[in-house]
Formats: C-alpha cells, sequence, structure tokens
C-alpha cells in the first residue's frame, strides 16, 4: 500500500534532481544537505511536526471534500479568514488566561474558516452553482478582506506594515518540546485527522458523504438529502482549513503578516492527492512535505538554489502520483484479463 | 477619464476573450482545461522570455504558444490519454507550473538587480476611426493584438457552429460514441482541441507579460486565468458569449485600475481588486440555464469486442 505512493515520491525527487543540473547543481549533494539537515537535530526533527501540523488541516480541507467528490479549491482563503479569526479574538481578548483565550482563539478559526466554507456549500446547494468555481474565486475575496483588515482595524499599533500586533502570550500555544517550536497544535492536527476518520467511516454522517461520492443518483433514491451534506461537507471543510491559521498565528507567528505562507492550500491539495484523500494518508505526506520544507530552507540559503524548487518538487511528485494511478488501473486491467484467459484455458481441459 | 476607462476596459478584456475562446473550444469536446492557470503562467513567462532574449516581441508570443502547447500536451496525455481526473490533474499542474516558471525565470537570468523589462507592444491608431469623440481613441487605439482577438471571436463562432469542423468538435463533448461510429477518434479530437487551446492560453499570458507590463513576476496572472475559465462557463460555452462576458470583466478590472489611480475613495482598494472575482461568484449563482456539454469531464472509454 507504501509502494506506489514511495515509487512517485522517488520519481519525483529524480525528475527535480534533473532541473537542480540545469543550475550546475549535483542533485545527490542538494538532496544530501536536504535531508541531512531535516533529520540533523531534535529542534529540526520537532521542526517538521511543526510545519506538518497545518499541512496536515489544509490536506483535511481538500481530501474531506473530495470522499464526496466535492471540490474545495478554497483552502487558501480558508486558512486566511482562520488567521483573521484567531488572531482578531487573541488581540481582542488578550488580557483573559489562557485557559480561555486559547479555546476561544481555536473555536474562532474554525468558524471563520467554516463559515467561509459553507458558503460555497450553500451557493451549490441552493442555486447549483459550480462549487470548484466558487471556492476558487472566494480565495481572491478572502485576500481583499484580510488585506482591508490588515491595513485598517487589524494593523499594528506602530502603524508602519500591513501587520497585526504581536498577540499577547496567554494566547500562544504552549510548545511541547522546550527550545524546539513544535507546539501542541500538531496534537490538535493529528486529532483533526482522526476526527475526519471517525466522522468518514464511524458515522451514519460519514456513510450519507461517502455515499454522495460514490453515486450521487443512487444516494438521492436512498434517501440522502444531498443539499445538506454539500454544506456540512464545505462546513467541515473549511473548517479545517480555518484551524491551519490557528496553528499559525498563535502555534508559530503569534502575530498576523500580510500575505504569508500563500501555498498553504495548493499544498493541502498536493497532499491529499498523495495521501489518497485518506487521513493517514495525508498525515504522513504532510509530515513528508514538512521535512522538504525545513531541509529545503538550508538548500535555498547555502546553495543558490531558488526558494521555488520546493514547489517544483511538490509538482512533480503529484505529477508521478497521477502517473502511477494510471499505471495501476492498467496493471489491473491486465491482471484481470489473464486472469479470464486461465479460467477460460481451465474450463476447457 | 471615459475614453480611457474604455480603453483600459478593452485591453484587459483581451487576453481573457482568448483564454475563454480556448476554453469553449476545449469544453465542447468534454475536456476542461483546469490547467489555465499555469498555461498562462507558462505563456507569460515564454513571452517575456522569447521578446527579451531575441529582442523580438514576434518571438516572444511565438515562444509563449510553444510554452502553451507542449503544457497542454502534459495535460492531454494525463487526463485524455491516461484518463485522470481534470480537476486533480490540472490542480497538481497548476502548482508545478508556479514552480517552474519562477525557476526556469532564476536559471536564466539569475538574480538581476532590477527588474528585467522589454517595451511591450504598442499601440497602432486606425487613421480617421481614432479621431472620433470619446469612442474613437478608445476602441482604435489598441494593440494589434486587441483588433485580432475582435476578428478571432467572430471568426470562432463561425468556425464552431457553421462549419464541419465545428460540428465535430460539438459532437465529440455531446456525443462521442457517434463520432467514434463514424470513423473519427474521439481522442484525436480532443487532444488536437487541447492543444490548439493550449497555443491560445500561451498567447493570452504572454499578453499579460508583453501586452501591459513588459515585465515579468511571479502573480502576473493573479487568478485571470480562472477568470477565462468562468468566462466560458457564463458565456454559456459560445464565443459570442465570452465576447460579451470578458467585456463585463474586463470593464470591472479597468474600474477598478482607473479608480485605483484617480485617488477617487469610493470603497476600499482592497474591494475594487476583488470586484471581478465578487462578480464571477455572483454570475455563477444567478446564471440558471447551462448548456453543458453533456460529456464535460468524462473521459471517452471505447467500448471493447
Amino acid at each position: 500500500m507504501l509502494l506506489w505512493p514511495l515509487f512517485s515520491v522517488a520519481c519525483g525527487l529524480a525528475a527535480s534532481g534533473l532541473m537542480m543540473m540545469l543550475l550546475g547543481k549535483n542533485p545527490l549533494a542538494v538532496y544530501g544537505t536536504l535531508f541531512g539537515y531535516a533529520f540533523r537535530d531534535l529542534y529540526n526533527v520537532a521542526d517538521i511536526f511543526a510545519k506538518a501540523a497545518p499541512l496536515i488541516l489544509t490536506g483535511l480541507a481538500f481530501g474531506f471534500a473530495f470522499r464526496s467528490t466535492l471540490f474545495n479549491i478554497g483552502g487558501q482563503g480558508q486558512f486566511y479568514l482562520g488567521c483573521v479569526g484567531a488572531a482578531s479574538c487573541a488581540l481582542a481578548f488578550g488580557n483573559l488566561p489562557a485557559f480561555l483565550l486559547l479555546p476561544l482563539c481555536l473555536g474562532a478559526s474554525i468558524l471563520a474558516g467554516g463559515a467561509w466554507g459553507a458558503f460555497v456549500g450553500f451557493a451549490k446547494a441552493r442555486f447549483q452553482a459550480n462549487e470548484f468555481l466558487v471556492s476558487m474565486m472566494s480565495t481572491y475575496v478572502a485576500i481583499a478582506v484580510m488585506n482591508f483588515l490588515l491595513r485598517g482595524p487589524l494593523k499594528e499599533s506602530k502603524g508602519e506594515y500591513p501587520q497585526t500586533d504581536v498577540i499577547a502570550e496567554s494566547g500562544w500555544i504552549p510548545t511541547m518540546i522546550p527550545h524546539t517550536r513544535l507546539h501542541w497544535g500538531f496534537v490538535i492536527a493529528l486529532a483533526a485527522a482522526v476526527l475526519a476518520y471517525i466522522v468518514l467511516w464511524r458515522t451514519s454522517l460519514g456513510f450519507r458523504i461517502r455515499a454522495v461520492g460514490m453515486n450521487r443518483d443512487a444516494a438521492r433514491y436512498a434517501g440522502v438529502d444531498e443539499k445538506r451534506i454539500f454544506i456540512v461537507v464545505f462546513f467541515l471543510s473549511g473548517g479545517f482549513a480555518g484551524l491551519a491559521g490557528f496553528m499559525e498565528v498563535n502555534g508559530i507567528q503569534h502575530m498576523l503578516v500580510q500575505g504569508f505562507n500563500p501555498m498553504l492550500g495548493a499544498e493541502g491539495i498536493g497532499i491529499a492527492i498523495l495521501g489518497n484523500a485518506h487521513p493517514l494518508g495525508i498525515v504522513l505526506s504532510a509530515l513528508l512535505f514538512g521535512a522538504l520544507k525545513v531541509g529545503g530552507t538550508l538548500v535555498v540559503q547555502t546553495s543558490a538554489i531558488p526558494a521555488s524548487i520546493i514547489g517544483i518538487m511538490e509538482g512533480f511528485v503529484m505529477v508521478f502520483v497521477l502517473l502511477s494511478y494510471a499505471l495501476q488501473d492498467k496493471l489491473a486491467v491486465r491482471r484481470k484479463k489473464r486472469d479470464i484467459q486461465s479460467r477460460k484455458e481451465g474450463d476447457s481441459q | 477619464m471615459l475614453t480611457g476607462l474604455l480603453a483600459r476596459a478593452l485591453q484587459m478584456s483581451t487576453p481573457l476573450m482568448i483564454g475563454a475562446l480556448a476554453e469553449v473550444y476545449a469544453q465542447r469536446t468534454g475536456v476542461m482545461i483546469i490547467a489555465i492557470e499555469g498555461i498562462f503562467l507558462m505563456g507569460a513567462w515564454g513571452g517575456f522570455v522569447g521578446a527579451y532574449l531575441s529582442g523580438s516581441l514576434l518571438a516572444g508570443f511565438a515562444l509563449a504558444m510553444a510554452v502553451g502547447t507542449l503544457s497542454a500536451l502534459v495535460y492531454a496525455t494525463l487526463t485524455i490519454k491516461l484518463k485522470q481526473h481534470q480537476i486533480v490533474t490540472g490542480t497538481a499542474f497548476n502548482i508545478f507550473a508556479a514552480g517552474v516558471a519562477l525557476y526556469l525565470y532564476r536559471v536564466l537570468f539569475g538574480v538581476p538587480l532590477l527588474p528585467l523589462t522589454v517595451d511591450p507592444l504598442p499601440s497602432l491608431a486606425i487613421p480617421l476611426l481614432s479621431e472620433i469623440p470619446v469612442i474613437g481613441k478608445a476602441l482604435f487605439d489598441q494593440n494589434i493584438l486587441t483588433y485580432l482577438t475582435f476578428l478571432l471571436l467572430p471568426a470562432g463562432y463561425w468556425v464552431l457552429f457553421r462549419s464541419r469542423v465545428g460540428l465535430i468538435i460539438r459532437s465529440t463533448g455531446e456525443n462521442p460514441e457517434a463520432v467514434d461510429a463514424a470513423g473519427i477518434s474521439v481522442e484525436k479530437v480532443r487532444f488536437l482541441t487541447t492543444l490548439f487551446a493550449g497555443a491560445l492560453d500561451g498567447l493570452a499570458g504572454a499578453f499579460y507579460s508583453l501586452g501591459f507590463l513588459g515585465m515579468y513576476t511571479n502573480d502576473i496572472i493573479g487568478g485571470r486565468g480562472w477568470i477565462a475559465f468562468a468566462i466560458c462557463f457564463l458565456g454559456n460555452w459560445n464565443p459570442l458569449g465570452a465576447l460579451l462576458g470578458a467585456l463585463v470583466f474586463g470593464l470591472a478590472d479597468a474600474t477598478a485600475i482607473v479608480l485605483q489611480t484617480s485617488g477617487v475613495k469610493l470603497i476600499p482598494n482592497e474591494f475594487l481588486i476583488a470586484i471581478p472575482y465578487i462578480l464571477t461568484i455572483v454570475a455563477t449563482m444567478a446564471r440558471k440555464h447551462f448548456n453543458v456539454p453533456t460529456k464535460l469531464g468524462t473521459p471517452y472509454i471505447k467500448e471493447r469486442k
């Protein structure tokens, strides 16, 4: 089960290696540095997990909707709105103690991202709008909303840059391992993955979600209210992405800066595809992407390779995942043919 | 100010029209080019690189179309030949293109201290017509690509609805079995149409680097590919609908730019920039009756006897 994804990852890294050779770099040396650095010491390994936490969540944002064949391409916008929700709560209620402030920020991020997502589901349920287009466009609107808030109401008190003040320390997610950046948010991200698994495979709601995904007509015939499913799926989906905002604002940045982490939503899509839209697969893929990011930063700093190489690696891995799916289909067809053939021969004897 | 607004609107709608026309053709055969945002970006990159290295805009546009075709070839192979999911494949391609375009720019030019520029496509004033007050300057003082695009759309309409090629293209999206029965390869029609659309998308992308700015930046497309994609839907898979839709969006885009630079403060800048995207959402929700090509998004699997 792990063989095909590993094969795709290996091919993706090999192809990216060819791109590195264009700049006259030795890919083996680059990868040596990359993985050597990522796993060099406890601080870096912990950083892999810290980087993976929001990636798990945007991966779930796409993967969860994908299970009912709905396309939530708007993870980036839902993530930004989650950031806005978490940051504005932390700024407004900074004098609250941590045990009140943290759940408040967490709830605000889920609600903000979820509501932004639910709108897409609503547009689909009520107006039969194409969810792919609406969720895509909603990201650009979310960026506008965030930029507006950061230049106006949420702007730092010094008033120089489009960013918020540093939030009160009671709003920081506590670190898990001292002297690293790994915070307890990673556990929350894992819990979200487990929750996604339980909802999808252990509840009747999940059964209905997957039924809509497998055969919409049959599901409708069986009495599933697909309109409600659209809204619920998009709310949960957006909620996952919004929660990623809580991770980044309260766990890592401790403030909100305009336009930060602009690829998180797209990376989530890649992670969900590599992980076959299964929560466990998503967690593993997010850890891999986290390692690429941690090691990638050093490679980018030291060997004059542009930061876009990380995007290329992710893109190549995704393309090879698709190729491996096609290959698996072909192999399955051939196997079936051979089975039929051997059965026929068995009959004639 | 009105003249400036109209002129700008026409200019901004040009690449949207080209992209939407490409999408109309491809989707009529059943293939959604979800990779459009990435192909626009590759086109903008190819256009700039070609023009900068050769010193000729023509070479830039040629390279942009070649890069667009090549990108479409990758997309078509994955979706048409290997029958992978179009939305998933397209999303993967877009992420890939964003990395590759930036990376190859760096491979070619390193880290320049000042942004590299070329002279953008000049405007050609048509004698007499451009002297008409208000609209003259707006309509008849555009660059050559804009004029050509306004000819391209009616031509595209004619081919799609009045010619044999158009009939084959439309049938492929509606009833591929019949096309197959007539002895025409469905995959071939889809493949060729997608490649043609890729060339057009590359051209449209180059318009952003060579038509307006004369330079290449990382976020040069900024979702305009998606808007072209949306216009194809909203224009009901019809080149003339695409023409109309692109004009509306061009006007929205131009209004945002003109209001921003004129210093008139009606609403915050951020929301001006968001107008085209909000408009797409509203239009997608408001549109009731679509003529969706029946086989849109479904791979064709030939029955094996």
